[in-house]
């Protein structure tokens, strides 16, 4: 069976500025994928070439085998037959439109006849539990509701794809977990594929079978969620997730191995003459009082209390650097603190971000 | 080379770019036909051999004296006068309204809005019911002759009553432009300067005074190209004692068959306007200049007034109702005078409904009774109709070109020449238009003596704020908005249908109804197109208020007031009515 998606070298620019460099990505039926990244990385433009709401600058976009845009082809097929279905962020509901007219248009444009639309646009709205705001306006409802009805406007015409512009952040904390699990219900229950925009890597980590990782318009990383967390394979995803964050920490090799001018009990990588960046997990980080050989002398900054422990975080001419400690004694802002790094880094990234060990 | 890549880019990307290139090339036709073609006409007649007489005789010639230096000084004279004038009262009213504790400050703030409604012939010739003296005879003499006050003769006629006519009708503009200045620096500005400490001069002195300066200069630079523009005030006001500006220079020039001198005066007017326009676009920026806004500021930092509270407020209610309800009473009062301007006259519905009598008024009819009135009722509102519609089509040509251009020196380009009629004078516009479309132009008839040239020239003029409605609705409209409908498959002409055009509607209907009041209630625009088979209801105000038919003329003024007050009303209506979603 031919991929859901397909993206081959697509690349979009605005005037000098490249927006998608050239990627390449295969997504397959059925998947919740989740584009995960800092605004400004593209993301949102990869959803809109997706959706056929801008053309790409060059590249090719292969929709369940068929070409939906080539530039070198000249292929450009318009959003309608694409089969897709878009959720903006905002949701752009019309303002004019009630609840059961937002839910209903998609379908009237598919052509479908007034008792099939009332039946299919009941059916949506029972769904997402807005059947009982059918005759409202979307100005009058909160914004839950109304992400619930976007959803629904979404899914109605029964889509192959779905496309997610960060629907969840315009929702205060509560809702969004709830809308969370929503999303995920809809998801099982149409079968569709799922393409969600997203810059939280909470959203992420729940809710996909694959995330992608981007930055500056280019994909970083492309794995499950798991996968992503235990290897990442570049100093971006591992400085972009994880909770907490692991630590990245320069060394230089010159004239031996050293962080900050500390020499460090191993080279981090044979035969390398670059400075290089190590990932450390909070959890492998140990913290003293007292200083000694290969510790890292810093400043306490200040402690989070995390599920029965403690987050420290220290920092220090190699930048900060935090640790889980399973008690920390009461300290204040500027004590000294002096960090122990395990022998082994949990991984190792060339200058330009690439891992090498 | 910039164009050609965006094409190029958009046509290997498969974009409906043609549809753009369609849409600019379209804009760009028709700011040519109405703006471009009839001004470059002008121009072109001005280098012919009669055309350079013209100029020669006008500047340099044995007329040069009468036809264009006394009535320049005078233009100037009055277009300084009602600059300042205006600035000074619209920003006292603004200043009032938004930064103190004036007393029924929001009443004021919607009132003071509200002369910009009523044209500056209808304050003239209310002017003449009051004031007037007897020298056109002592039935045309006003009120306070008839009252035995002596009126002197500057007070009567001339510049004095001119330059206050249109103070009445523009210090409303200059109030709006001012107060919308001062509503930023109320809000934002001074709390932060507060919290840093500054006194209450300091902060009029370094925040207030470098905010608000711009709308001050912007003010003053677009009443003084209003005033030296206007032809009905001195047409009015001036031309019986032969007191002289350059638009009724060139409306006689023009009149009487010698057009090119004409032209030569009306090159003067616009190339004045313009250059105190362009002064004042240096010196802030487009756009604000037409923001309108209701009568909230900020709550904290009000001046208090004090004792001074209530009379001042008295003081701006009175300013107000002078220039609003008092002309409009004074019209209706002389319109059932059996004698216009005298207070002991007996009352008569004639001039209303009367039927025709050789005893009255030369045998005219009452003007609900005159065919050739209801006539012009129906052509005034037939061309408001079409002109309003047809501003609007041409509108979103321009505007939808604008924003599908978006941004650059093309979309620049366009909405520059769009706004160019603001800078030009309406009788400029008409002599255009007459030069231009009043000659068989190939094939094509003559279309002078036919509505269409009056909708041309009207849309013309009318052209800025149409294409100001489009822009503003389009700009309310988030894109994804548009973008949601797309993802659905819906063609572009049902988006529109669906989508753009409902929520647009409001904004649109505001445009439209500003284009067909303006065209309503307008005098310099129209009086070199009218004829006597085209009968306007302000041309006919016009003509009777010469003839001396000052009832008749007040009362036909009245309809047009009835007018553009029930089509303001309608807007509201049908605006609140095209919205149901805001109801709930």
């Amino acid at each position: 069976m031919e991929p859901a998606i397909r993206l081959t070298g697509l690349t979009k620019r605005y005037g000098d500025h490249a927006a998608l460099d050239g990627i390449d990505l295969t997504i397959e039926r059925g998947d919740f994928c989740v584009l995960l990244g800092p605004s400004g990385c593209g993301k949102s433009t990869l959803l809109r070439l997706l959706a056929g709401l801008e053309p790409p600058t060059s590249g090719r976009i292969e929709l369940n085998g068929a070409r939906v845009a080539d530039v070198a082809a000249g292929v450009a097929v318009p959003p309608g037959p694409r089969d897709l279905g878009m959720v903006f962020q905002g949701y752009a509901l019309w303002p004019h439109k009630t609840v059961a007219g937002n839910i209903g248009w998609p379908l009237q444009v598919a052509g479908l006849d007034a008792a099939a639309r009332r039946a299919r646009v009941s059916a949506v709205a029972a769904l997402l539990e807005v059947d009982a705001y059918l005759d409202r306006y979307p100005g009058t409802l909160s914004g839950g509701q109304q992400q619930r009805v976007a959803i629904a406007r979404c899914i109605a015409p029964e889509p192959g794809l779905l496309l997610l512009d960060e629907p969840l952040s315009n929702l205060d904390a509560q809702l969004r977990v709830e809308m969370r699990a929503e999303l995920l219900r809809v998801h099982r229950e149409t079968g569709a594929t799922v393409v969600h925009v997203t810059h939280d890597q909470v959203e992420a980590l729940t809710m996909a079978s694959r995330i992608v990782v981007m930055n500056r318009g280019r994909i970083e990383q492309c794995d499950a969620p798991q996968a992503i967390l235990d290897a990442p394979k570049t100093a971006f995803v591992a400085g972009f997730l994880g909770n907490p964050p692991a630590n990245l920490v320069t060394a230089h090799p010159d004239p031996f191995w050293h962080i900050a001018g500390v020499a460090l009990r191993s080279p981090p990588v044979a035969g390398w003459g670059q400075p290089v960046r190590l990932m450390v997990r909070p959890e492998r980080v140990v913290l003293h009082r007292e200083a000694g050989q290969h510790r890292l002398p810093g400043r306490f900054i200040e402690a989070l209390p995390l599920g029965g422990r403690r987050l420290v975080s220290v920092a220090g001419p190699f930048g900060r650097i935090s640790a889980i400690a399973a008690d920390w004694p009461a300290s204040r802002y500027g004590d000294p603190v002096h960090v122990e790094l395990p022998a082994d880094p949990d991984a190792v990234f060339a200058a330009d971000g690439q891992r090498i060990a | 080379m910039r164009l050609f890549n965006a094409v190029r880019g958009g046509l290997s990307a498969g974009h409906p770019v043609s549809g753009t290139a369609a849409l600019t090339g379209g804009a760009f036709v028709v700011i040519a036909l109405l703006v471009l073609v009839p001004l470059a006409n002008i121009a072109v007649e001005l280098i012919s051999d009669a055309g350079l007489e013209a100029v020669w005789d006008v500047f340099a010639g044995r007329i040069a004296e009468n036809m264009l230096w006394r009535p320049l000084a005078n233009t100037f004279a009055i277009g300084f006068a009602v600059a300042l004038a205006c600035v000074a009262l619209g920003g006292v009213l603004a200043w009032l309204v938004t930064m103190t504790d004036l007393p029924l400050r929001r009443w004021i703030g919607v009132l003071a809005a509200l002369p910009f409604m009523i044209p500056t012939f209808a304050v003239a010739l209310a002017w003449t019911v009051v004031f007037a003296d007897d020298r056109l005879g002592v039935d045309a003499a006003g009120m306070l002759v008839h009252l035995g006050v002596p009126v002197p003769a500057w007070l009567a006629w001339g510049g004095v009553p001119v330059a206050l006519a249109l103070i009445a009708h523009l210090y409303a503009i200059a109030y709006l432009m001012i107060a919308s200045a001062l509503v930023t620096v109320g809000r934002d500005l001074t709390a932060a300067a507060e919290i840093a400490g500054a006194s209450r001069t300091r902060i009029l002195r370094a925040i207030v005074f470098p905010v608000v300066t711009p709308s001050l200069i912007a003010a003053g630079a677009l009443c003084f190209a209003e005033a030296v523009s206007s032809f009905s005030a001195p047409a009015i006001l001036g031309l019986p004692v032969r007191f002289h500006t350059l638009a009724t220079r060139a409306y006689g020039a023009i009149e009487t068959g010698s057009p090119e001198r004409g032209y030569v005066l009306i090159t003067v007017m616009v190339v004045t306007a313009a250059l105190f326009l362009a002064l004042a676009a240096v010196l802030q920026r487009r756009g604000q200049s037409f923001a309108t806004i209701g009568a909230q500021g900020g709550r904290r930092g009000r001046m208090a007034l004090g004792r001074w509270r209530w009379p001042l407020a008295v003081a701006a209610l009175s300013t107000v109702a002078a220039t609003t309800i008092l002309p409009t009473l004074v019209l209706l009062l002389s319109s059932v005078s059996t004698a216009s301007g005298n207070p002991f006259a007996t009352l008569t519905t004639h001039y209303w409904i009367g039927a025709a009598d050789p005893a009255v008024a030369q045998g005219q009819a009452g003007i609900l009774n005159n065919p050739q009135l209801v006539r012009a009722t129906l052509v005034t509102l037939g061309v408001g109709l079409a002109t309003g519609i047809a501003a609007l089509a041409a509108a979103l040509v321009v505007g939808l070109a604008i924003g599908r251009l978006r941004g650059g020196f093309l979309a620049g380009t366009l909405q520059q020449l769009a706004f160019l009629p603001l800078l030009i004078p309406g009788l400029a516009i008409g002599a255009a238009c007459i030069g231009f479309y009043g000659a068989p132009i190939g094939p094509l008839p003559s279309l002078y003596g036919t509505p269409a040239i009056l909708v041309i020239a009207g849309v013309a003029a009318t052209l800025p704020f149409a294409v100001q409605s489009v822009v503003a609705a389009r700009a309310q409209i988030a894109p994804t908005l548009e973008d949601s409908a797309r993802v659905t498959g819906a063609s572009p002409p049902r988006i529109l249908a669906a989508i753009t055009l409902p929520l647009a509607l409001p904004k649109l209907i505001a445009g439209f109804v500003l284009v067909f009041v303006k065209m309503v209630r307008d005098l310099d625009l129209v009086i070199l197109l009218y004829t006597p088979q085209l009968p306007l209801l302000t041309v006919i105000a016009f003509r009777y208020a010469s003839d001396g038919f000052a009832q008749f003329a007040h009362a036909v003024t009245v309809v047009i007031l009835l007018v553009s007050v029930l089509a303001h009303l309608a807007a509201t209506g049908l605006g609140r009515a095209a919205q149901p979603w805001l109801r709930d």
